[in-house]
């Protein structure tokens, strides 16, 4: 006669596995988001845009079979006409499907390839990092109170149950049910809701500071900023708005492109066109400091400016850079100058980076970037994060 | 009748008594069972953790768990009906959710199992009295280890990762390895028989060397290399044992499920039961037993051999092959052309280009071909076998693949040689074969 139990426990077994087992992947996100960070694809996407990121480190390696001449699977076809030579799965079309794991016969599919929006990605990157100064302005430590629906939860209180997102939920599941034959839609049996369809609507209190922020993207875009070059500020300027529009509740970009003269334009212009001729870096630096006294008050606005160049300047110049960024330096929250190098290129005549060099204090950077590797950690030394380069 | 999930435990009991009853008569012998019933969010915890009530805690536990719980929801994957452990007395789980009639099945299906655990002789060194004691004691040892400050979670963590990885490189069959003492012990014998005959030999020649090649590469470990410390051995000794104990049930995963497939068929018949529970009770059965299309389906394949054995053989043959056979012997000895051509198995092969063709399909030419297939897909023949050859005089460990036709995954081989440099701390060397040629890991 065998003894019957209710399992009457709330105790959630696998909890404490589960929490180290998110851990792992968390920290897996970590660390390759550093590689992904300059990859094309996600510069210039917008916030809610969801991005791959594959996560290494916790496949569980076994020794297992892999696939040639000699290795042949077997199936059954009880029923059916089948014949040598068919082909019963295109390697085409075949995506990898998930396959349940058997005690370590076959290679594992790559399970967690983590899907993120940019936000999340921005909380990832940017936790560590903190902006300079925000005290600065004397209203930004006022925080507005926003509140905001955001997603579903799949626990909540009736009042918010959300009808529609538990029905999709339910007959997501019952298209999987049948499409792997758990479910037989033909034997009447009925395909009940279940606990985990149900989902909430969540709302979400956001604090922010109401301060308002305007970032100042300035380069050079003179005949000698080539195609590479300017990818390298693009990732980096796209990490800059990513992370300060990820601190503050309103952003402005100015993008102000120059050569010997500076012009105000708009995003597509400032990346894509190419230009010619000399360069003054004073111009674009100038031109920013009349667009502050027209539109930005240094008393209301957190600025931030960032010049990116490939080191040249025309030498008369040189000084007249100099006695302007100071000025912007005076009004900033922070500033800086990348001088983006491509390794194995040289620079004529005194580079910008040693210009600006006796300028150098806690809200004014001077950057060097060479590949795209470079683009992390400098961004990360600007913000005085712990990321150090081996 | 069919959607009726109101039944109290007594319902439960009454059935199980029943059950019992004509199993007994049947000349079924099983560990008393103590069902737990669970809803379906315990369920896919104790899957994580292979059914034992209690078990060390490891990440890739609890990845098991979001795993199955994320296939579980999004409906890829249902859940298996029972869950039962080859202990003394027997645990199985019952989820709440199921019908009643499922539940009768289950049962039934259970003292098959349980059966086939206390009686199959590859179990008989599994110690099923004190397993579960077992897992609960090493559980509380390694929580010791972890809190341990001196060791903490991630050395053991870290220790339980290298040792995963090489978990089923351990003993295979049922014939007991040699120890390093024993090994020695024959070897100074033999060197003594030829000294008599005259052949002098160098006796310090045996000594810190390995003599003959180890295919348990766990053992291997913790008895060849000298500095581990004592939670490391136990670490070892944990993993290995819990290998040893599942490793019968990876070897009978056919003959075990249709065992008890046989067996809930044949009581559910004896039962009696009404139109009402005879219906659904049917339909179910018949979707555990289906041919899987494309794949081979244990229960399907196993109550396809007990069938068989029952029609030509009586059911006392039935019983002796429960008793004495694993699944590689039962496919070698009653499954012959006709079944293979009834089953309609056949071989299949990977392209270069990802599309997979018939390579042999079950005729008069080529049934063998696709038993011997079917043969190197069931169960320790699905996980490769690695040996150590030898300990060089450096240090540096060589181990060998015993190649069967199949070539490794090498990127997965590569992070398996890895773990065991971190484990062997000094150069391991992997030889095996690919695509025709010698290849080095």
């Amino acid at each position: 006669m065998s003894i019957f139990k209710k399992h009457n426990t709330n105790a959630d077994r696998s909890a404490s596995d589960r929490r180290r087992h998110k851990e792992k992947i968390e920290k897996a996100i970590k660390e390759g988001i550093h590689d992904i960070v300059a990859e094309e694809s996600i510069i210039g996407q917008s916030g809610k845009k969801k991005i791959k990121i594959p996560v290494r480190g916790i496949k569980e390696y076994q020794f297992v079979f892999g696939r040639n001449q000699g290795s042949k699977g077997v199936g059954s076809a009880q029923g059916q006409d089948i014949k040598k030579g068919q082909k019963i799965k295109d390697g085409q079309k075949q995506k990898a499907k998930g396959q349940g794991k058997k005690a370590g016969n076959e290679k594992g599919e790559e399970f967690y390839e983590v899907e993120l929006t940019l936000d999340e990605l921005a909380k990832y990157l940017f936790d560590d990092l903190n902006l300079p100064d925000l005290e600065k302005k004397s209203d930004a430590s006022v925080l507005a109170e926003k509140i905001k629906r955001k997603g579903y939860r799949t626990k909540g209180i009736r009042a918010r149950l959300s009808k529609k997102e538990t029905l999709k939920n339910k007959i997501r599941r019952q298209k999987q049910a049948i499409k792997n034959k758990t479910w037989d839609p033909e034997s009447g049996e009925r395909f009940t809701f279940h606990e985990d369809d149900l989902k909430y609507k969540h709302i979400e209190i956001k604090h922010k500071p109401i301060t308002n922020a305007v970032i100042f993207f300035i380069m050079d875009v003179s005949g000698s900023m080539g195609k590479q070059k300017k990818f390298l500020a693009r990732s980096f300027f796209f990490l800059l708005y990513q992370f300060i529009r990820y601190r503050y509740e309103k952003i402005d970009i100015v993008f102000v492109a120059h050569t010997t003269e500076a012009k105000e334009v708009n995003e597509d212009d400032f990346f894509q066109r190419g230009s010619s001729g000399g360069t003054f870096i004073s111009s674009g630096l100038d031109k920013s400091l009349e667009i502050i006294n027209e539109r930005y008050n240094p008393n209301s606005w957190n600025l931030y400016a960032f010049h990116g160049s490939d080191g040249e300047n025309w030498a008369e110049d040189n000084e007249k850079a100099k006695t302007a960024m100071q000025k912007l330096i005076d009004i900033c929250q922070l500033a800086g100058y990348i001088q983006i190098v491509p390794d194995g290129d040289k620079v004529y005549g005194k580079e910008m980076a040693d210009v600006f060099q006796p300028l150098i204090t806690d809200n004014f950077k001077v950057l060097k970037l060479g590949k795209k590797e470079d683009v992390w950690p400098q961004f990360s030394k600007l913000f005085g994060g712990k990321y150090d380069l081996k | 009748m069919t959607s009726n999930n109101n039944y109290s435990i007594d319902d439960l009991k009454k059935w199980d008594d029943k059950i019992c009853k004509i199993a007994k008569d049947f000349g079924l012998d099983w560990y008393p069972i103590n069902y737990e019933i669970c809803d379906y969010y315990e369920m896919i915890g104790h899957m994580a953790y292979h059914g034992m009530p209690s078990h060390y805690n490891h990440w890739s536990y609890g990845k098991s768990f979001e795993r199955t719980h994320f296939f579980y929801n999004s409906g890829q994957q249902g859940l298996p009906y029972e869950l039962i452990i080859n202990s003394d007395p027997s645990i199985a789980y019952l989820m709440l959710q199921n019908e009643f009639y499922l539940q009768v099945l289950i049962m039934a299906h259970c003292v098959g199992h349980s059966d086939f655990f206390k009686n199959n002789r590859c179990f008989k060194e599994t110690d099923s009295k004190n397993v579960v004691s077992k897992m609960r004691n090493a559980k509380k040892r390694i929580q010791g280890y972890i809190e341990n400050p001196l060791i903490g979670q991630d050395r053991v963590e870290n220790f339980l990762d290298d040792l995963h990885a090489i978990r089923f490189q351990t003993q295979r069959y049922n014939i007991p390895r040699k120890t390093k003492s024993e090994i020695l012990q024959s070897e100074i014998q033999r060197y003594n028989k030829l000294k008599d005959q005259g052949i002098e030999l160098d006796y310090s020649k045996l000594e810190g060397t390995l003599l003959k090649p180890d295919h348990d590469i766990l053992s291997f470990l913790l008895e060849y290399k000298s500095n581990w410390k004592t939670w490391q051995m136990d670490l070892i000794e944990i993993v290995r044992d819990e290998s040893w104990y599942f490793m019968p049930q990876i070897k009978t995963k056919i003959l075990n499920e249709g065992w008890a497939s046989f067996w809930h068929y044949k009581i559910l018949h004896e039962l009696n039961l009404s139109e009402d529970y005879h219906v659904p009770f049917m339909k179910m059965h018949n979707a555990v037993v289906r041919p899987h299309i494309g794949g081979v389906n244990p229960y399907h394949l196993g109550f396809y051999i007990f069938q068989k054995l029952e029609r030509e053989y009586g059911l006392e043959k039935c019983f002796e092959v429960r008793e004495t056979h694993d699944d590689v012997a039962a496919i070698r000895l009653f499954l012959d052309e006709e079944d293979f051509r009834e089953l309609n198995f056949f071989s299949h092969q990977k392209q270069k280009n990802g599309d997979v063709l018939i390579s042999e399909v079950a005729d008069h030419d080529d049934w063998k071909v696709v038993r011997s297939d079917l043969i190197k897909n069931t169960g320790i023949n699905t996980i490769p076998q690695i040996y150590v050859d030898r300990i060089e005089k450096q240090g540096g460990l060589v181990l060998k693949h015993e190649h069967d036709g199949r070539d490794l995954e090498i990127q997965y081989a590569e992070h398996v040689v890895k773990h065991i440099k971190n484990l062997w701390q000094d150069e391991v060397k992997l030889y095996t074969i690919l695509e025709d040629e010698i290849w080095e890991v």
